[in-house]
């Protein structure tokens, strides 16, 4: 059965989306603001793993080729510095509040 | 420098002075010494170096102008007289190259003598004897061209001209230097005693001494322009110059109400006869196109020289176009072709109809209907075309004068105007304001017609009887002279009106002398008695004689005192001139004027010409009466105050030699020669024997003088002043206040007078008199009777008519009588007592209540003039209110109305209401959406899930797997 | 033999895909914040994998090194800093987990009929054998693309859109390069230690 079906950009895509969605129902449900960054990682990976599929020579005949990869290193580039300033934000909400609960901070309730 | 130029730079530098003084004042006025102390030293020193200027101008016109001794009583003898030194000058190569280039040069009068006197030799008749290019006519300066008129600074010099700069100038010298010492109250801090303020304290000012010599040397100025200007318009502006000082001067005391109403008043009643001499001018520029009086040349756009036809020359044309020879027989006046063509400018314009088509171009067109125009002309003229606009012209013109000179309807102003100081009051009434109105009707004579002379002359004989009346019982002393100039100007008018336009013109001079002096005396009564009021008066003859007897010489002047046909005795020859008699000055005018309205009432043989000459007859006695009733109850007689008595004084001598001086002019102004070495003989010897036994002490000669002097008191003034001061020699001692020189100056002003005589004869100057000058500018001396077009059957009849004897024997003894029953009905009522004026009071009560209110004038103008004014302007300002500014009230409302239905429905309904609607449903979205806003991040990140699975949901429905290659 | 019967592509890609996208889930159901961590880093681990087999060798070593080496410490250490025993774990309340998983389960219905929609991304590349694995061994390609020059495109010259200096992706490697250091200044500064502001916090 897998030898029939070689593997495709579909397969990539499928779990392209169970990491985003579970990424995002992570970023959704967790309390603790390190949860939510959590999230967030689990949610840029997916689509990081999107524009590999869709860079593969091995999958597709007709790729993006390198720029799929360059656009991948852009975002993980940018996910380490989203994590930095993510977790330097989680800090100083620590320090401010003195918890990691994120429902505590509700300063911009309308 | 040929005489007509130097002339005219002197009096124009003479005009200027004045002005450039007041400039100086206006600015540096109080910075000008103590108080402006020094204005009064500039001012006075500007006026009497144009005095100067002008008597140095008389010399030069004397010398080139000489006039005939033989005045207008030979008007045409004097024309025609070859005077030998004229033509030989006018032919004088040099003289002559000279000429050419000052227009307004003496060629032209020169080669006119000539003219005329080789036309006379020729037996051609004389149509006018003055030819108006002949005086000093100078300028112009055009300033603007506003089609066919220039308004431009020009010059008329004639004899008159001089004359009246000549009067001008030295009473105005002579008041300045009274001023200085009647204003001196002014140098500091006063206290007006007449203005009491609100909180009841008098009214306490800075002096002003150095703004009314700023004003007075203004007045000067406005008066000399106005003399000496060439064309209307330059009069027009120059009179209102005058109107407007009078105003300052009038309303000095500014913080009196009577001064600020009697400044208003004068200026107001005013502007009624201007509206009239606006009127005037517009018919002159309508009919003759130009406001100049002479005819002058200028150079045009183009660069071609024009000639200028001023008005006068215009007149004089269509007089001897219609008239011919004109001589010899009664003429009539005639419109001028302007004026013609202006009222037939209808027939003029279907002309230029008709002869449309007719020629190749417009030039030839122009030119067939000038010739049509110029031949029909004297057609339209015999059908009495332009007539109307003539009269209207002169009418106009007299409306001015009505005003400015307080003829009968518009004299209400002048007695109003003794509310000014009384320097202003002397210079008001004798030199400049009212005589303004006198001296244009004299230089507009030509233009005047037969009908507008009526006008004149009916205004004149009502002005002069009715101010008359009222000055019999007027008590302020003040208001006696100013009636009594209101009577004398009558007088004027009325001899310019019946054709005395020599007589008018003397007694303008005349008057203006003897009436400064009496102003100037009373300024003086005032000065020392601080009050108007004659009633308080009485018996200051010994306090202050000088004033009394310069008063004295006045009164006579004015009442025309003189020994009429005393000189035939003397004369050598049968010379009609020599009939005048000997006396003071008012005596020639005033005969003068009789004369003219006793030969009128001959010309014209019905009761109403006759009114003239009795009223000018009734007027003389009146005049006396009041003059000598204002004397007695002034100097005269028993103090009626004695506590004002006790502290009268004379004046100063600024203020008492002016009046010294002024009654030598009212004197002897209008001598000539022979009469002043007459009179200067007698009145030296009189004095001399005088001086010699008061030095000698021979009082008792006292009664002998007394009856000398009272048997020709009318002579001589000195004369008679000594009389009266020695018959009152119980009363001697108030010799000893004055200084000791003072009774010694009747001799020396004696001697002078005799001695100017002398010379007057010796140096050959003998032709030369008033008269003899002011007949030079005589328009009148061509008129050998003229008759009105619209009057039949009167006649103004020729001026050397009332000079014939029988004329002037009449009339020289009516005025001598008439004056001496005024005089004694004075002398016996408040002289001597024998008569008790409260008895005749009482006995023409009605009359007297009649006269004491002024004929009602002024009542009789509030009730004709203000009240309906009131009446209609409430009637007026009833309509305003009812009508007009309900309408626009209501219409307010309306539209206020409508603004706040609008503003609620169209404001507050749809505008606000969608606005205010639009917000409220963003604030109601906004609270909606703010429930969304629950500040908890995971349930933000659940609805960036929702959006996300909302955009899949969205994008599969119009997905179209095409693109995706 | 029996070796060769294995499509090895295949076996290792599930293998892969079965580990990140459990340690995934793991992690999504896990109270700790510590064991999230874990899996976390064994999620991103084995999606580095992925990487691999689908020849971004280059960026699957960038995954490991950076994600795993790097961002994942950070987030360690973040963990180990709040790890105080109440914040450990904290129980979500089950009417979210209730939406959370609704929503998320529609979005990944969308995302998996979106993913299996297109014909050309269902098949894989049938001559995926033939290509050399030698050919994308070295990160020169991949160096000379952030430095503006696309050796791997040489062949398509006739392409208006890769001029040269304007087909690479050196401006964004460098704004990249002035937001990293940027951000981990921020970073710095944001995260020291303001005790004055904390004991005061705590003494309010």
């Amino acid at each position: 059965m897998i030898g029939i079906s070689p593997v495709s950009v579909s397969h990539y895509l499928v779990v392209g989306a169970v990491l985003f969605v579970v990424g995002a129902i992570c970023m959704a449900t967790k309390r603790n603001a390190l949860g939510v960054l959590m999230g967030v990682e689990l949610v840029l990976n997916g689509a990081n793993l999107n524009f590999i599929a869709f860079g593969s020579k091995y999958l597709r005949a007709e790729s993006l080729g390198l720029d799929g990869q360059l656009i991948a290193l852009f975002v993980i580039v940018l996910a380490a510095a989203e994590a930095a300033v993510a977790l330097a934000i989680a800090l100083n909400f620590y320090n401010n509040h003195a918890t990691i609960d994120v429902d505590q901070a509700s300063e911009l309730k309308g | 420098m040929d005489p007509g130029h130097s002339i005219s730079m002197l009096l124009g530098w003479a005009v200027v002075l004045p002005l450039c003084s007041f400039f100086v004042i206006l600015v540096f006025g109080p910075r000008m010494g103590k108080a402006g102390e020094h204005a009064a030293s500039l001012a006075t020193a500007a006026i009497a170096l144009a005095s100067v200027l002008s008597f140095i101008s008389l010399a030069i016109w004397l010398t080139s102008h000489r006039p005939s001794g033989a005045s207008h009583g030979e008007a045409h003898a004097l024309l025609v007289s070859p005077d030998a030194s004229i033509v030989v000058r006018g032919q004088d190569p040099h003289e002559e190259g000279h000429t050419t280039a000052e227009p307004h040069s003496e060629s032209h009068e020169t080669e006119h003598h000539g003219e005329h006197a080789s036309g006379d030799h020729a037996g051609v008749p004389i149509h006018y004897t003055n030819d108006f290019s002949a005086p000093g006519i100078g300028g112009p300066w055009v300033l603007g061209e506003f089609g066919s008129l220039r308004l431009s600074i020009s010059y008329y010099i004639d004899s008159l001209t001089v004359c009246m700069f000549c009067m001008v100038t030295f009473i105005a010298t002579l008041i300045h230097v009274y001023a200085m010492g009647y204003m001196h109250d002014e140098l500091h801090d006063w206290t007006d005693p007449e203005v009491t303020l609100s909180n009841g304290e008098k009214l306490h000012r800075p002096g002003r001494y150095h703004r009314f010599f700023q004003y007075l040397s203004l007045f000067c100025f406005s008066m000399l322009g106005l003399v000496i200007a060439g064309n209307i318009a330059m009069v027009f502006v120059f009179w209102e110059l005058v109107g407007v000082c009078s105003y300052f001067l009038i309303g000095f005391y500014v913080e009196r109400k009577s001064a600020s109403n009697a400044a208003n008043k004068a200026f107001i009643v005013n502007r009624v006869g201007d509206f009239g001499m606006i009127l005037g001018l517009l018919a002159l520029w309508t009919g003759l196109g130009t406001f100049s009086f002479g005819d002058y040349d200028y150079v045009d756009s183009d660069g071609e020289k024009q000639a200028q036809i001023g008005i006068f020359t215009q007149v004089r044309e269509a007089q001897s176009l219609v008239h011919g020879d004109g001589h010899g027989e009664n003429r009539r006046m005639a419109a001028p072709d302007g004026m013609v063509r202006w009222t037939a400018k209808s027939e003029i314009a279907s002309m230029v109809h008709d002869h449309q088509g007719l020629f190749d171009n417009d030039a030839e067109a122009i030119a067939a209907t000038d010739a049509e125009a110029a031949f029909r002309t004297t057609d339209w003229r015999k059908n009495g075309y332009g007539y109307g606009l003539l009269i209207l012209a002169g009418v106009g013109i007299f409306c001015g004068c009505v005003g400015k000179s307080a003829q009968f309807p518009l004299h209400v102003w002048l007695p109003d105007a003794m509310e000014g100081p009384t320097p202003v009051s002397a210079l008001v009434h004798s030199a400049t304001m009212v005589a303004a109105g006198v001296y244009l009707v004299g230089r507009f004579y030509p233009v005047f017609t037969p009908e507008v002379l009526l006008i004149i002359a009916i205004a004149g004989v009502i002005t002069l009887f009715m101010a008359a009346t009222i000055a019999i019982t007027a008590t302020d002393i003040k208001r006696v002279l100013a009636y009594s100039t209101v009577s004398q100007l009558g007088y004027m008018m009325m001899a310019l009106g019946v054709g005395g336009w020599l007589a008018g013109m003397m007694h303008l001079i005349t008057h203006a002398f003897f009436k400064s002096l009496l102003f100037m005396g009373s300024g003086s009564v005032i000065h020392a008695v601080h009050t108007n009021e004659m009633s308080e008066m009485g018996g200051l003859r010994k306090k202050m004689p000088v004033t009394a007897y310069t008063m004295l010489v006045g009164c006579l002047a004015i009442a025309g005192a003189g020994v009429p046909f005393i000189m035939s005795l003397l004369a050598t020859g049968g010379n009609h001139e020599m009939l005048k008699g000997l006396g003071f000055s008012g005596f020639y005018s005033k005969d003068a004027i009789l004369e003219q309205a006793y030969s009128f009432m001959q010309a014209n043989d019905s009761a109403f010409a006759g009114v003239f000459f009795l009223a000018a007859a009734g007027g003389a006695a009146i005049t006396a009466f009041y003059m000598f009733r204002m004397w007695y109850l002034t100097f005269a007689g028993e103090p009626r105050n004695q506590e004002r008595y006790d502290h009268a004084h004379e004046s100063p001598p600024t203020m008492y030699a002016p009046l010294i001086i002024l009654s030598v002019m009212a004197i002897g102004v209008a001598w000539s020669p022979l009469q002043g070495l007459v009179a200067g003989s007698i009145a030296t010897l009189v004095f001399l024997g005088l001086f010699i036994r008061c030095q000698l002490g021979h009082k008792a000669q006292h009664a002998e003088v007394e009856h000398v002097a009272h048997h020709d008191h009318a002579d001589d003034h000195h004369h008679d002043d000594h009389g009266h001061d020695h018959g009152h020699a119980d009363e001697h001692h108030h010799h000893d206040a004055l200084p000791a020189w003072l009774s010694r100056l009747p001799l020396a002003l004696s001697a002078v007078v005799l001695g100017v005589a002398l010379i007057w004869t010796i140096g050959g100057f003998g032709d030369i008199t008033l008269a003899g000058l002011l007949g030079q500018a005589n328009p009148t001396n061509d008129l050998v009777g003229i008759e009105g077009v619209w009057l039949e059957g009167w006649t103004w009849p020729a001026v050397h008519e009332a000079h014939e004897p029988n004329v002037v024997v009449i009339a020289s003894i009516v005025a001598i009588g008439t004056a001496f029953t005024g005089f004694f009905l004075a002398t016996a009522m408040y002289g001597l007592g024998y008569l008790d004026p409260a008895e005749v009071r009482a006995q023409f009560q009605p009359v007297y209540r009649f006269l004491l209110n002024k004929w009602w004038f002024d009542e009789l103008y509030d009730l004709v003039f203000i009240r309906p004014t009131h009446v209609v302007s409430g009637w007026i300002s009833g309509i305003d209110r009812n009508c007009i500014d309900r309408l626009i009230d209501g219409l307010a409302a309306t539209v206020r109305r409508f603004s706040n239905f609008w503003a609620w429905f169209a404001d507050g309904k749809i505008v606000d209401g969608f606005i205010d609607g639009l917000a409220a449903k963003t604030f109601a979205l906004g609270l909606s959406l703010r429930a969304v806003q629950t500040g908890r991040i995971r349930q933000y990140v659940m609805f960036i899930v929702i959006g996300a699975v909302a955009i899949f949901i969205l994008i599969s429905f119009f997905w179209n797997p095409t693109l995706a290659g | 033999m029996l070796l060769a019967a294995f499509d090895w592509h295949s076996l290792f890609f599930m293998f892969f895909a079965l580990l990140t996208c459990g340690f995934a889930v793991a992690m999504l159901f896990s109270d700790n914040v510590v064991h999230m961590a874990f899996y976390l880093i064994l999620s991103l681990g084995a999606s580095a994998g992925l990487f691999f087999l689908a020849g971004a060798e280059f960026v699957g070593a960038m995954q490991l090194m950076i994600y795993v080496g790097g961002t994942l410490v950070l987030l360690i250490f973040g963990v180990m800093l709040t790890a105080q025993s109440r914040f450990i774990s904290m129980k979500t309340r089950s009417g979210e987990w209730v939406m959370a998983l609704v929503l998320g389960g529609s979005l990944l219905f969308l995302l998996l009929t979106a993913a299996f929609r297109v014909e050309d991304w269902r098949d894989g590349n049938p001559n995926a054998a033939d290509i050399g694995i030698a050919e994308s061994k070295t990160t020169t390609q991949i160096g000379m693309g952030f430095t503006g020059v696309r050796v791997d495109r040489l062949d398509a010259p006739e392409d208006s859109t890769l001029v040269p200096g304007m087909s690479g992706y050196l401006l964004p490697f460098v704004i990249v390069s002035v937001h990293l250091l940027v951000v981990l200044v921020g970073a710095a500064y944001m995260a020291r230690t303001k005790r004055r502001a904390t004991s005061t916090g705590a003494a309010a």
